[in-house]
């Protein structure tokens, strides 16, 4: 199985490089080219120091939204009053476009990165918001009841029973705050921004420097992947215990 | 009072909002008062050319949702029911999951043009995901008595696709059309900011270099509002269509 993946990919590469040769338009690159470009660039801070400040502009905004994305999400799938009094404004306004509220946030926290930040971490804050709060909901009853009859207390029952049964929806939530984080963080440097790979990728596009937007691009899908798998290691090294979907 | 509590927050929210635009703290530019939101939103609704811009947002983003999930469906259920094609084509989807594929829309600019079908091609490649995971992870997962009944009873394979595993996978599929719907959205409202000169994303850039941000909030509101109605259709749909298996979600 292993060898015929491999063989798979290799040959839709080579069949895009041959393409390439035959000569396709000067805005596909061919992989090798692409190879070569990226190794280039590598040599260079240019890249660097956009990654860096495309970094600085998701991972806070992935750690904010995150952090009360979960508090939230638990505090509503565990005291009802709460639950009522805030939950439905976040289903609603759920499948709503975040970015939207960029050029609200640029006016509020002007347009350097505040305004970034805080959006990213507005739209990481729904994936894990819903995955902490269903978590919850879905801890078996019958181990709460346990619980309380070995005697534990209402804290007791919620770090050692609830908390661990929402945690693999809680990091569920996480890899797809992630994703969105590299969307947003992208989009809102494509729309303004003076920095980041987003910008980077757009004066590429101006200039019509396609070797640079392939870099770029694959910067972007290389940071993607491998904050996914971050989060994915985090995940089995913390939840040892919970059989992972391959 | 329990009836209630779901509307006091919101009801604050909107009062600190209407306090803040009053207040003359701020600029009538940072806190447009509710009033003028509302008036540049029944201004929205009753202007053609506005509604025009508000279809052909829907349009792309229903278009390419449309290929996605025409595609979406048929390669998932293809990876679930055959060994070969999820070997080759599992790491190439699980790969290329957390890679932001807006990053190919400059490329797409030049592939596809400026216009529609840019756009449209971006937003079939970020929706082509989740539907393509979840339908895969449903027609993986089919009770194997059910298919084993089917064989049985003579059915052919053909017939045990179209009556067992389609079914069987059907929820799955909902759920990966409610992620898709969203993102869809999303892409459309992104790619129109950054590179349009019609839909609702270019409307909102467009108010906002006007520094009409009432105008601006109301397309937002339109925005919003088409996603929500987008995402209830999806519901409706999965309510009537598998009316076998209630969807056990809280709220929906």
């Amino acid at each position: 199985m292993g060898l015929a993946r491999a063989g798979f990919f290799l040959s839709l590469l080579a069949l895009w490089q041959l393409l390439a040769w035959r000569g396709l338009p000067a805005y596909v690159l061919s992989p090798l080219e692409i190879i070569r470009d990226f190794v280039e660039a590598l040599g260079s801070a240019e890249l660097y120091e956009h990654a860096a400040a495309s970094l600085a502009r998701s991972l806070p905004g992935f750690a904010i939204g995150t952090f009360f994305g979960a508090l939230l999400g638990l505090a509503a799938g565990t005291a009802r009053w709460f639950d009522r009094l805030f939950s439905p404004a976040v289903f609603v306004s759920y499948p709503v476009p975040k970015i939207v509220m960029l050029p609200m946030f640029m006016l509020w926290f002007g347009i350097g990165d505040l305004s970034k930040v805080l959006i990213i971490a507005l739209a990481c804050f729904y994936p894990v918001f819903i995955n902490a709060y269903y978590g919850v909901k879905a801890t078996p009853a019958i181990l709460v009841w346990s619980a309380l009859n070995m005697g534990a207390g209402r804290g007791a029952i919620f770090r050692r029973v609830v908390l661990p049964s929402a945690a693999p929806m809680i990091f569920a939530g996480m890899r797809v705050s992630l994703a969105l984080s590299f969307i947003v963080m992208f989009a809102a440097e494509m729309i303004n921004a003076r920095s980041g790979l987003g910008h980077l990728i757009r004066v590429a596009e101006n200039s019509l420097r396609f070797d640079l937007m392939y870099v770029s691009l694959l910067a972007v899908a290389i940071l993607g992947y491998a904050g996914d798998r971050l989060v994915r290691f985090a995940q089995r090294r913390l939840l040892a215990w919970h059989e992972q979907p391959a | 009072m329990k009836r209630l509590l779901p509307f006091i927050f919101v009801l604050v929210l909107l009062g600190v909002w209407e306090a803040a635009a009053h207040s003359g703290l701020w600029s009538k530019l940072l806190f447009p008062s509710l009033t003028s939101i509302a008036y540049e939103f029944a201004r929205f609704l009753a202007t053609p050319e506005q509604l025009h811009e508000a279809w052909v947002s829907l349009y792309r983003a229903l278009g390419g949702f449309a290929l996605a999930a025409a595609v979406g469906i048929f390669v998932g259920v293809l990876m679930g029911r055959s060994k070969l094609a999820a070997g080759l084509l599992d790491p190439l989807f699980s790969g290329t999951y957390a890679v932001p594929k807006l990053a190919l829309f400059p490329v797409f600019i030049f592939v596809f043009g400026i216009g529609s079908l840019s756009k449209v091609a971006l937003v079939f490649l970020e929706c082509l995901y989740p539907i393509v995971i979840m339908s895969y992870h449903g027609a993986r997962s089919v009770n194997r008595v059910l298919l084993w009944s089917a064989q049985n009873m003579g059915a052919s394979r053909g017939e045990t696709l179209r009556r067992v595993v389609i079914p069987a996978t059907a929820p799955f599929i909902f759920a990966g059309f409610r992620v898709a719907v969203p993102v869809a959205m999303i892409v459309v409202v992104i790619t129109e900011m950054v590179s349009s000169a019609d839909g609702l994303g270019y409307l909102v850039i467009y108010s906002l270099s006007s520094l009409r941000t009432d105008r601006m909030l109301a397309v937002v509101v339109a925005i919003a509002l088409l996603g929500y109605l987008l995402d209830k259709a999806v519901v409706l749909a999965r309510d009537r269509l598998i009316y076998w298996e209630k969807l056990d979600t809280y709220y929906v």
